[in-house]
């Protein structure tokens, strides 16, 4: 486990002073909650990044600092594609999730980009943080209890802009994550019913409606719905 | 109230007023919410027009290690403030005025090029700022900008060689702002080869 101080440490002294070019990734899930302070500590840090020759850079860097590529990536990924698996460096006392473009389930484009709240610069690395609302639909793809606690925590801690949250919905499904409204409505239906959060009714209405839009459109069409609920394996 | 929640439900920028009038209680009140909300961390106090005391209240509690970036460090040093987009932190080095003025100007925003004048008066390196603007190729729009800021306010002597090596610079793009043109610095614009974005009525600001 890591705290902010080491994590910023890692990004500026292992990173950002040794990285050749500007890099720039995105810092989501806990790495990015500890920056808003919502949290105290990470197992690891995740990073997305928009270039693989940029997700490579910090892969190498990573290896040459002495942390090493995990090559039994399972668990909560896709088997099927390798592409949304990340790559995992592991440290002493931390691992580096290294993801290009998508997260479990949830692809990233411009309009996250636009969101970001933070922008924090190590030298050559420029870590953005993912707002959370971004990093609360992320954890809308997952079966892990801590991503429900986590996620617990952002809503009560922050005023999240749930118009955000549909309009992200509706893109996500357009750029083909077609199971998106679906699994959030119900990540979001446990969390008002289980953690007693605010989640507003029309809201997880409005995702249903989606969602039903989307299986009505693919029956239409007679296309099967590709499953991308993961259940999380120990 | 919880203190979180008071600081959810008031996020943004606010007065003494304008909290009061949200949560329907008397000034006094207010002063003291505001009070107990800077205590916790929530609360930035920053001061508009006429001195004005404005509150940005925020439930995230903003990291405070590092150096301040773009949008802080020019509301620290310019007449001239601007909305803090996003929060941006600087951890490897401290920022110079000079390497600020570049940002700004790569910003290609109006405002921000605009508040980034007053920084001509903080360089204490023109050789840096020369050697910065033309990593970035954009000698020729730092020069002009130096003109323009000199048009408005006393600004520090740059160096004559530092002069003419921006005036050699490349550049990619000749608008500093997107499709923007000055009516009034042409004079400027024609020694640079470059479009300004002000006229003269965008620099009044500086003499409010």
């Amino acid at each position: 486990m890591i705290n902010l101080q080491e994590q910023i440490s890692l990004f500026k002294n292992v990173l950002g002073t040794q990285l050749k070019k500007k890099i720039e990734c995105i810092a989501i899930d806990a790495s990015a909650m500890m920056f808003y302070q919502a949290k105290n500590a990470t197992k690891d840090v995740d990073l997305v990044f928009l270039k693989k020759e940029e997700l490579e850079a910090v892969k190498e860097l990573l290896y040459k600092s002495g942390f090493n590529e995990r090559k039994n990536v399972g668990g909560i990924f896709r088997e099927d594609e390798d592409t949304t698996k990340p790559i995992m460096m592991e440290g002493k006392e931390t691992r580096f999730d290294l993801f290009l473009n998508e997260v479990i389930g949830f692809k990233l484009h411009k309009s996250i980009i636009e969101r970001i709240m933070e922008v924090h610069e190590f030298g050559n690395l420029i870590v953005k943080t993912a707002s959370p609302e971004d990093i609360l639909m992320m954890k809308g793809c997952t079966e892990r209890l801590r991503d429900r606690d986590d996620a617990a925590e952002l809503i009560k801690k922050f005023n999240i802009d749930w118009n955000v949250i549909i309009g992200e919905t509706s893109n996500q499904t357009k750029i083909g994550m077609l199971a998106f409204p679906l699994l959030l409505y119900e990540f979001l239906t446990e969390l008002r019913e289980n953690y007693k959060v605010d989640v507003p009714k029309e809201i997880t209405k409005k995702l249903l409606v989606i969602a039903e839009k989307q299986f009505k459109e693919l029956k239409k069409r007679d296309q099967l719905i590709k499953v991308t609920k993961y259940e999380f394996k120990k | 109230m919880e203190i979180i929640q008071l600081a959810k439900r008031l996020e943004g920028l606010q007065t003494i007023d304008s909290i009061a009038k949200i949560l329907n209680i008397d000034k006094r009140t207010s002063i003291n919410y505001v009070w107990l909300l800077r205590k916790n961390g929530f609360v930035e106090t920053l001061y508009g027009k006429r001195k004005i005391r404005m509150y940005k209240i925020s439930p995230i509690k903003p990291v405070k290690s590092g150096y301040p970036g773009l949008y802080e460090f020019l509301n620290q040093n310019s007449k001239i403030k601007i909305y803090v987009p996003y929060i941006n932190r600087i951890y490897d080095h401290k920022p110079t005025a000079e390497e600020m003025i570049v940002k700004a100007v790569q910003t290609g925003d109006f405002r921000t090029v605009l508040s980034a004048l007053n920084l001509f008066n903080k360089i204490k390196n023109w050789a840096l700022l020369s050697k910065i603007a033309k990593k970035e190729n954009i000698g020729r729009k730092i020069g002009a900008l130096y003109d323009a800021a000199k048009t408005i306010m006393r600004v520090r002597r740059m160096d004559e060689r530092i002069r003419k090596s921006l005036l050699k610079g490349r550049i990619d793009d000749k608008f500093i702002v997107k499709h923007a043109r000055t009516r009034d610095l042409e004079h400027i614009e024609k020694i640079w080869n470059i479009y300004l974005p002000f006229n003269k009525a965008d620099l009044e600001a500086y003499k409010e």
